[in-house]
């Protein structure tokens, strides 16, 4: 059983290196957050998976903040990092 | 279960070092930013697998989230500056280029 | 293996599925929005069924209330920034895909 939880975990761990390609080329800068985003819920997934597997129940406090990360990422990334201010493209790209 | 740990521990430490080259290789910032939280995720994980669940939260919370939104908040404000990397290499979109 | 493992391993396949199907449509899929479709499946679907089928194997009912808090935690970050991305992606004008005719 244990051998599963862990192959499962590979699994997911795997999604998340292809995934990163994502976050190579995305032509906005939402798309690479995105990415983030996803790793995030993927590592939540993976923590939960191998708190089970290696019977250490603290894993799961781990996996709660990697959820609040990813949301504060979000929201430090909308606000903070991309606002549009009234100089530039229309695109959401640079000319 | 030996086995399949060998490969998830393999996997995660190749991509590991990857990860960091990657992030200091990178010319554009924020993508060098999400690269590096991406990094900080992957570093929590390892710590897992090396049996340190508390240093895992730490490097969640502080390694990942904290520094990583300080980054972020960063990286935004050298958006629209002239870059030195950019002006050294004579490229207009190279360099703490937000949208490329 | 009892039938608990076997229904709680045919539930993580099925988490596994829609993430890496999440992961496929970050990738595929061709601007802003379809992928935050896609990002969103994985964090409510594919964790939801991980936290089902570990909730079967799990020993006490505060394991189970705590996976079930970390997924509602997911679920209600996961559509604040989908909204919050899409917003600031409208307003600088990131145009929507269209099928080419």
């Amino acid at each position: 059983m244990k051998l599963i939880l862990v192959g499962i975990a590979s699994a997911l761990l795997l999604s998340i290196i292809v995934g990163l390609s994502r976050v190579e080329r995305g032509p906005t800068p939402a798309d690479r957050m995105l990415a983030a985003q996803l790793f995030g819920t993927t590592g939540v997934a993976i923590l939960l998976l191998l708190a089970e597997a290696m019977e250490t129940p603290a894993l799961r406090d781990v996996a709660l903040v990697f959820a609040l990360l990813a949301a504060m990422a979000a929201v430090a990334f909308v606000k903070r990092a991309w606002h549009p201010g009234p100089g530039e493209s229309e695109k959401g790209e640079r000319p | 279960m030996t086995l399949t740990s060998w490969i998830f521990d393999i996997v995660l430490v190749g991509t590991l070092v990857w990860l960091a080259v990657r992030v200091l290789a990178e010319v554009k910032l924020f993508k060098s930013v999400v690269l590096y939280i991406a990094f900080g995720l992957l570093v929590a994980l390892a710590w897992v697998r090396l049996a340190a669940p508390d240093i895992a939260l730490a490097e969640a919370a502080i390694g990942a989230g904290i520094t990583g939104a300080l980054l972020l908040d960063a990286a935004g404000h050298m958006r629209g500056r002239s870059q030195p990397y950019a002006s050294a290499s004579d490229e207009p979109s190279a360099g703490g280029d937000m949208d490329a | 293996m009892s039938v608990i493992d076997v229904v709680s391993v045919l539930l993580l396949v099925a988490g596994t599925f829609f993430f890496l199907a999440g992961s496929t449509g970050v990738l595929r899929f061709p601007d802003v929005y379809t992928r935050l479709h896609a990002l969103t499946k994985a964090d409510n679907l594919g964790l939801g069924f991980f936290v089902i089928g570990l909730s079967l194997r799990a020993d006490s009912w505060v394991v189970v209330v705590k996976m079930v808090l970390i997924w509602a935690l997911v679920i209600v970050a996961g559509a604040t920034a989908g909204h919050l991305v899409a917003e600031a992606a409208r307003t600088s004008g990131v145009v929507p895909w269209r099928k080419p005719r």
